[in-house]
């Protein structure tokens, strides 16, 4: 549907700039609420998706770590996104889940997410690159902004065209 | 699957640092026979043929490096046994660099890297210019050899030869009869009796006095004893042993001229004993009395040598496996869950007794779980020792060190090794290495005074470094002492003043004892300030938080002008453990029962507060106290909500849990009396070597075995844990790392440090 209003839109230049998009390459983003905002990272760097095992705190931790979990034996350390993105953080809910991607060292994170949405496959054109748009020290973790043009592969689709936000999650584990 | 290329490249890789390492080891022996002046041949010949194997082997894995370098190495150590260059000092030192790089250069090779090491050409080229060959005087000037013998030594037999006629030596024939049966056993033992006495150089067939089933044999020995000695060491041999005489032109030894002259075997054709005495007396050579058809080829006794070299070095593996220590931690983990699954099994045990109807069931369902819980044990005890390793293995790397230190500083060191044999997990001696290091630079160059320092103070010139290492119940100690000058604390309580890391109150309060403690904060370690005091500083904070990552503590004692001593405590495995399971607040954690002394009821009038420390009185000690719900930031006052009811019940009851595979210490039972409903606290007394501190709890909940698993890299700042463990279903308890807390805790070591994050969530 968002794509839909977008193809009513009188300006060419629009319409131009979506054939273009769906010619050129296409890259995978999953979705994911944090705070009631939709953010999104590349698919290939999220190993898998987990409902979160119990939690367990560690004293003394970093601030944005949230604790370890058990997956199948092996110890994660979970942060928690809302944390570091200095995000308002709410109880869990079952939609609640834990995402598990590889930290540039090797290490198997967890990242803790309100909620998991779906897939989006965007064309550069796409995506306006971050940086120019937002300030202040949260901006390094931000890869760019998405505004979907048409509906995701997994068809669903919202009311509102979508504004995404692409997180560089290689930036967030460094940190 | 590993690919067979793989796993073909990984055992390379292990060999040759086995080789390396056993290299390392005769080098120490050499430098150390050079000292004392009395090089054993075999020693060099060992060396040389460590290093040809080490370039066979470089060559088929295409590691041309190692291949150049063994090459270059091969050439000098060739000279070296033939005595065409002396051991001197620099070679002697070139050596050891070869030593040093070939570890580099495995390093390199492994990563799969094409990084250059610079100093591996620097080597070559310093190789490939030489040593200045010596010139080869006329042999026997002093001896009237026989020519005909003379024409038949090979290279190093003249070598040997010529070298103990230099030192002096009195050479002797021995004239000995075998039997051919017998010959190979003979010939070694009689070898054996002789060794102490001098070298055997030669041995020859004497051509006569042998029939079908026997021979004889002139062997041409050099020796320091007289020939009455000799002749009573090798009485029970049958031997007839005679001096050769030492005139120019005087009568030669008959024997030795007719060996030679009537039945010549080249060495070569000697070292083929098995051809030999196959062949029966009759030589597989053709008998000649033409000196000139005698002389064998000088390489061919070499060549032979060389095999032999080769072959030993296969048959010496044979009998042991080399495994990657991660295969060994993956079986560790299917311990582990295979330890859980037999506590559910005990839990199910349990409830069918209970029941009536099922009572033979439940009986002979426990006689099985019984044996289940035995063969488990085994197998956990058998993986545990397959993991152990003699620390011997980091000891010789540490002489290696000290020897190199001690001429760069230009010090005499004297270091005594004691209890290499003591073994520990594999894990805990790779990472002791650089920590151990550490210690050992410090004590020659901070702690050993200067030779003129010594003298004066009327001490032996000769620095002693004592490095002992005893196994004390679950735990190994590691010490290193020297007789140097000693830790003045004064001074460093000045500059740890000075650097603003303990306050004028603190400085005018802390003891003796503590203040060598300073040592380890990060600050005191800077050099320039320190290195006129003792600069013991230097890093240990790095080897603190390195032991401390093993499980271990480090303690100091120093005595100003008489020495300083470090004592490392370490835990002898790192997998297993058991641990107590203790709640605070609304948190399980794990203690380790091997940091456990005891558990007692806490009685809040007893605690008294000195100097902002909680102090009780425990069997007539003073014993300060930690309240972990305040050092974690917990909530104290947390009730038991259903949540941790619900935690509590789902934890396996006290019967089920103890008694743990293991067999650890028992705990009084009524000390671990579970209740949760009680507002008791509980002190878990932990102690490591000398020092106790008394771990306040909210409830002790039992005794489990647990697999320890190390926190990922995003974790490793975290202080006071050794890690995690699971308990079923998922869930996790913290491992306290009970000597971390002890330090950090006792000596106060994180008043330099801001205050710990509280936690969150």
């Amino acid at each position: 549907m968002a794509a839909d209003l977008a193809k009513k839109r009188p300006r060419g230049g629009m319409l131009k700039r979506n054939a273009h998009a769906q010619s050129g390459p296409r890259r995978e983003f999953l979705a994911f609420l944090l705070a009631g905002e939709t953010y999104a990272a590349p698919v290939k760097e999220v190993r898998e998706i987990v409902k979160p095992p119990p939690l367990t705190p560690v004293p003394r931790a970093p601030e944005a770590t949230m604790g370890i979990v058990s997956v199948r034996g092996q110890l994660v350390t979970v942060i928690d996104l809302r944390r570091r993105l200095r995000l308002t953080e709410s109880q869990a809910s079952r939609r609640t889940r834990i995402l598990l991607v590889e930290a540039p060292w090797g290490e198997l994170l967890g990242l803790y997410v309100d909620e998991v949405q779906q897939v989006y496959r965007l064309s550069d054109a796409e995506v306006e690159p971050a940086a120019s748009a937002l300030g202040g020290d949260v901006a390094s973790y931000i890869a760019g902004i998405a505004r979907p043009l048409q509906p995701s592969v997994e068809g669903g689709g919202s009311a509102h065209p979508p504004v995404i936000v692409l997180l560089d999650l290689q930036a967030i584990l460094a940190s | 699957m590993v690919d067979a290329g793989d796993r073909a490249r990984d055992e390379f890789f292990s060999e040759a640092q086995e080789i390396v390492e056993g290299l390392g080891r005769d080098l120490l022996a050499l430098d150390e026979a050079v000292r004392a002046n009395r090089v054993d041949p075999d020693l060099i010949n060992d060396i040389f043929r460590a290093v040809h194997t080490l370039k066979g082997l470089a060559g088929l894995f295409g590691a041309t490096r190692m291949a150049t370098l063994s090459h270059e190495l091969e050439e000098v150590l060739d000279n070296l046994r033939l005595g065409r260059i002396d051991v001197s000092p620099v070679v002697l030192d070139m050596l050891f660099r070869s030593i040093e790089l070939y570890g580099r250069i495995l390093q390199v090779e492994k990563d799969g890297s094409e990084l250059p090491i610079p100093e591996v050409d620097e080597l070559l080229r310093e190789l490939h210019r030489g040593f200045g060959q010596r010139e080869q005087q006329p042999l026997a000037a002093e001896y009237d050899l026989d020519p005909g013998l003379l024409a038949v030594l090979t290279e190093y037999e003249e070598h040997r030869l010529r070298t103990n006629i230099q030192s002096g030596l009195i050479l002797y024939r021995i004239r000995v009869h075998f039997q051919l049966a017998t010959i190979d056993q003979a010939l070694d033992e009689l070898k054996a009796t002789a060794k102490p006495f001098g070298e055997i150089i030669t041995y020859l067939p004497t051509g006569t006095g042998a029939d079908a089933d026997s021979i004889e044999l002139d062997i041409l020995m050099a020796s320091r004893s007289s020939v009455d000695e000799l002749r009573r060491a090798l009485a029970e041999t049958g031997a007839e042993v005679e001096e050769i005489p030492r005139r120019p032109g005087g009568d030669v030894s008959g024997g030795l001229a007719a060996g030679a002259a009537g039945g010549g075997f080249d060495s070569g054709g000697l070292s083929s004993r098995p051809a030999m005495s196959a062949s029966g007396p009759v030589s597989p050579h053709p008998r000649s009395s033409d000196p000139g058809a005698l002389a064998a080829p000088p390489d061919s006794g070499a060549g032979g040598r060389k095999k032999r070299g080769e072959l030993g070095s296969i048959r010496s593996v044979a009998q042991t496996v080399r495994v990657d220590i991660n295969k060994l931690d993956r079986l560790m983990n299917t311990v582990g869950e295979l330890a859980l699954v037999r506590s559910s099994l005990g839990a199910i045990v349990e409830r069918l007794r209970a029941t009536p109807a099922e009572r033979e069931m439940s009986l002979e369902l426990h006689r099985l779980q019984r044996t289940f819980e035995r063969h488990l044990a085994a197998i956990q005890q058998g993986i545990l020792e397959v993991r152990m390793v003699p620390l011997g293995q980091v000891f010789d790397k540490l002489a290696r060190v000290v020897r190199q230190i001690s001429r760069d500083a230009d010090k005499i060191v004297n270091l005594v090794i004691t209890g290499a044999e003591t073994e520990v997990d594999k894990l805990i001696v790779e990472e002791l290495s650089d920590p151990l290091m550490h210690m050992m630079r410090n004590a020659i160059d901070h702690g050993i005074e200067t030779r003129a320092e010594r003298e004066a103070v009327g001490k032996p010139a000769v620095g002693t470094i004592a490095l002992n290492a005893f196994q004390k119940g679950n735990h190994v100690v590691i010490e290193i002492e020297d007789d140097g000058r000693g830790i003045d604390a004064t001074r460093l309580l000045d500059v740890a003043l000075r650097r603003g890391l303990i306050t004028q109150e603190e400085a005018r309060t802390t003891s003796y004892r503590e203040a060598l403690t300073l040592i380890f904060l990060p600050g005191v370690s800077t050099k320039s300030d320190v290195s006129e005091i003792s600069g013991r500083g230097v890093g240990m904070d790095v080897v603190k938080t390195n032991i401390g990552r093993l499980g271990g503590v480090i303690d100091v004692t120093s005595e100003v002008g008489i020495g300083t001593k470090m004592t490392v405590t370490l835990p002898i495995t790192l997998a297993i453990i058991s641990a107590l399971i203790v709640r605070v607040a609304d948190r399980l954690f794990a203690i380790p029962l091997a940091n456990v002394q005891e558990a007692v009821g806490l009685d809040d009038h007893a605690v008294k507060r000195i100097d902002g420390r909680e102090m009780i009185t425990l069997r007539n000690q003073t014993l300060q106290l930690c309240y972990l719900t305040r050092l974690f930031g917990l909530d104290e006052e947390e009730e038991l909500s259903s949540r941790i009811a619900g935690l509590l019940g789902g934890t396996r009851s006290l019967g089920g849990v103890r008694g743990g595979i293991t067999g650890s210490r028992k705990l009084d039972r009524s000390s671990l009396g579970l209740s949760p409903g009680s507002k008791r606290k509980y002190i878990v007394v932990t102690a490591v070597g000398t020092k106790r501190l008394g771990l306040v709890v909210s409830a002790l909940i039992g005794q489990q075995d647990v697999v320890i698993k190390t926190f990922g890299p995003s974790l490793a700042s975290v202080r006071g844990f050794a890690g995690a463990t699971e308990l079923g279903d998922q869930r996790i308890a913290l491992v306290i790392d009970a000597p971390a807390l002890i330090f950090e805790v006792l000596s106060g070591g994180d008043r330099a440090r801001p205050e710990p994050r509280g936690v969150h969530g």
